[in-house]
């Protein structure tokens, strides 16, 4: 027999990176929410004990957020832009995932290394490839032409300059949203399809069910785990995005929330401003993750046993 | 009030009517907060006890026409020291705006391996200095600045014995500047006027010689997406005071800062505006035709970024010329945490020297040195820079106490002023 003290001490060092790596960071960003300023320095002045704080920064900050306030714009704004991303990871990214757990037999380890390979290349350096191909002559540009594309995406109000898709537009900061967020997206989704038991469906279909109906009534359903926990993956750090606008976009009618705490953290006199926007954006975040945990927690129980 | 105008703390009424009305507003939260807001200290104080309005560490705000003797924190070391040799001497800088090559002759000529460690802006490097994340041996500094890391003693005083160069090469009005009156901090490193760049063969506006060329990104709508201002808090919301022909860009008025906001806000509309410091490499390469830059962007992009001379001709920039547009000049200080003081006095010093910030300029970033041997006709002649971007060099006239150059404000006013750019960059 085991000792009772050895399975926990695995988890020990997860703990401990959580502890360290996490949660004292983020307990030190509520500190600085809370906290004051060095008048001299403009460096931070944490409030670490909860009855010192000073709530004046983040009541400042909520007042601002509220519709009216100064960042009420730029936080529909991020809410959009993450909606519709997200809107284009299920669009594009569920049928490549059930493709591949699905129906890719040969190919499916082909599919998988290609599924990985975004991961081999950090993250601004995917976006700044874009900007090239983005450019006025370059091969996106001309291809968005050639296939008349452009053309439609214009006619449709989507973008305003069919020439030059980095002018400071919402569709090219969306697309690279989407572009940058889809490897997270589908890794999970295609976890979770894989792992959906066939005979579900064959049950289904022997039951009169249309490939349609058992799709909609069986694979969704099951994957839906899967689909929350990719759209979990990517929204979270999409909300905090500075740089993807800034990298593709530059103009301040699409910039996000994230470049308002990059600004108020990047120096200057008011670094609890930009402490007090993440512990917000945190906060509201925190829904969305909690809601996803429910949903977690009831899919678990409804497991039979 | 404009609803930048930040409010330093919130009574509880006031909290919970904003809490309840907030778009995020936790439920759960907004009890405790409101308990826990108990203490006002956005804000120090910033006029003294004679009634004038002080920068950090209560230090007196110089200005072109009010020179400012900044006080001694500690004695600057003793003259006729050895230099320091062996391990490692940092530099605090920006990336790309020092010549390796010239880093590297320093290093050898004293034994030691110069190594850059670089900061995004200066804002974000004296918040790094002053956390102790680094601990450099010289930094890069700009005058706005001075006080902040003055009265935090971040910089050491400087013994000009060892900076000889000083006063044999660099202009007079910076060799004794008036924000550091005796140079005891700081010496300067480059200097630059803030203008229009722009693409001859793109922008078919004659901009120098429009009655107000500021105007011309009001006018900007046929080069939409082409157009970008400057990254940066001050620069943005000083053109559009310069604009409205307000020549304090030191103002901490709310009402003219929250009208320059606003007048920038206009430029949404009218040409997508764009903000960033790339200017000197997208103008060149034909991303961006219409910039707000600095002087010296134009000659690093000339220099560097230009696929032809064609292309060369067709760069321009509006220089606007003393008092009527922002000049500024970066520095170079010594830290408090070195461990190479009279090396770091040397490399000051060094980069003083007229070949060293010559080649500095030439070959490598583009901004000028305030060397009394470099001559704007000189530079033409001999063909480093084209006729075209001659006025992108300035001279020592330039920074008479006339001009204008952004210089430190009291909290309230970087308050005032950085949440002005917020709210311009929110693009609301």
């Amino acid at each position: 027999m085991y000792p009772r003290w050895l399975w926990p001490v695995f988890a020990l060092p997860g703990v401990l990176w959580l502890l360290i790596l996490f949660l004292l960071p983020f307990y030190a960003v509520i500190g600085v929410a809370f906290g004051s300023v060095d008048q001299i320095l403009f460096t931070p002045i944490p409030a670490w004990n909860p009855l010192d704080w000073n709530a004046g920064y983040v009541s400042q900050v909520l007042g601002d957020l509220a519709p009216g306030g100064v960042y009420w714009d730029v936080a529909l704004r991020t809410i959009r832009y993450v909606i519709l991303s997200l809107g284009g990871c299920i669009l594009i990214g569920y049928p490549v995932a059930y493709y591949t757990a699905r129906h890719a037999s040969r190919t499916k380890t082909f599919l998988l290394i290609m599924l990985v390979l975004p991961f081999w290349i950090s993250y601004l350096m995917r976006m700044l490839a874009w900007i090239n191909l983005l450019s006025p002559d370059g091969y996106a540009t001309r291809f968005l032409s050639w296939t008349r594309t452009s053309d439609l995406l214009l006619h449709m109000h989507v973008i305003n300059d069919p020439s030059n898709y980095l002018s400071g537009q919402s569709f090219t900061v969306i697309l690279a949203l989407i572009y940058g967020y889809i490897p997270y997206f589908i890794l999970p989704l295609y976890a979770s399809l894989d792992r959906i038991d066939r005979s579900h469906l064959e049950a289904a279909r022997d039951l009169g069910a249309s490939p349609f109906r058992a799709f909609l009534h069986v694979t969704l359903p099951l994957s839906k785990t899967g689909l929350l926990g990719g759209a979990v993956l990517i929204t979270l750090p999409m909300f905090g995005d500075y740089y993807t606008p800034n990298i593709v976009s530059g103009a301040p009618t699409t910039s996000m929330i994230g470049n308002q705490i990059d600004l108020y953290f990047h120096g200057g006199p008011q670094p609890t401003i930009g402490a007090a926007l993440t512990i917000i954006l945190s906060a509201f975040l925190m829904v969305l993750m909690g809601y996803y945990m429910w949903t977690i927690h009831r899919a678990s129980k409804e497991l039979p046993q | 009030m404009h609803p930048k105008e930040r409010r330093s703390a919130a009574t509880r009424r006031e909290f919970l009517a904003r809490t309840g009305g907030a778009a995020f507003a936790l439920s759960g939260a907004s009890g405790l907060l409101a308990a826990c807001s108990n203490s006002t200290d956005s804000a120090g104080s910033t006029v003294n006890s004679a009634g004038q309005k002080v920068g950090p560490g209560g230090l007196p705000l110089a200005r072109p026409d009010r020179r400012v003797t900044l006080p001694l924190w500690e004695q600057p070391i003793p003259s006729g020291m050895e230099p320091e040799t062996g391990g490692e001497f940092t530099v605090f800088n920006y990336p790309a705006y020092i010549y390796g090559k010239l880093l590297k002759d320093f290093g050898n000529k004293y034994n030691v391996t110069v190594k850059v460690t670089p900061f995004d802006d200066i804002n974000s490097g004296v918040q790094r200095l002053a956390s102790g994340a680094v601990q450099p041996d010289v930094t890069e500094m700009t005058p706005d600045n001075l006080d902040r890391v003055v009265a935090g003693k971040l910089i050491k005083p400087l013994n000009l014995d060892y900076i000889p160069n000083l006063k044999k090469n660099v202009w007079p009005s910076l060799a004794d500047p008036f924000y550091d009156v005796g140079s005891r901090y700081s010496v300067p490193y480059t200097t630059y006027s803030t203008g229009i760049a722009w693409r001859t063969d793109r922008v078919k506006e004659d901009i120098e010689n429009m009655p107000q060329p500021w105007d011309i990104f009001w006018q900007a709508d046929a080069y939409k997406g082409k157009t970008a201002l400057l990254s940066e808090v001050r620069e943005t919301i000083a053109m559009a005071l310069l604009r409205k022909g307000h020549k304090d860009i030191n103002t901490e008025d709310p009402a003219l800062v929250n009208a320059a906001v606003d007048d920038l806000k206009q430029l949404y509309d009218i040409c997508n505006i764009k903000v960033g410091d790339l200017q000197y490499e997208t103008i060149p390469e034909d991303k961006a035709w219409l910039n707000q830059a600095w002087s010296g962007d134009m000659i690093a992009g000339y220099l560097y970024y230009i696929p032809n001379k064609q292309v060369g001709s067709n760069l321009r920039f509006w220089n606007p010329g003393r008092g009527v547009g922002p000049i500024q000049n970066d520095m170079w200080s010594v830290c408090s945490t070195t461990k190479k003081p009279v090396l770091a006095h040397l490399f000051l010093n060094y980069m003083l020297d007229n070949g060293v910030a010559y080649s500095n300029f030439v070959n490598f970033n583009g901004y000028q040195p305030p060397l009394t041997e470099i001559d704007p006709a000189e530079l033409v002649k001999k063909g480093v820079i084209p006729e075209t971007l001659a006025n992108s060099v300035l001279t020592s006239e330039d920074l008479g106490p006339d001009s204008l150059q952004e210089m430190t404000l009291t909290s309230e006013g970087q308050q005032l002023w950085q949440n002005g750019y917020s709210s311009f960059i929110s693009g609301a």
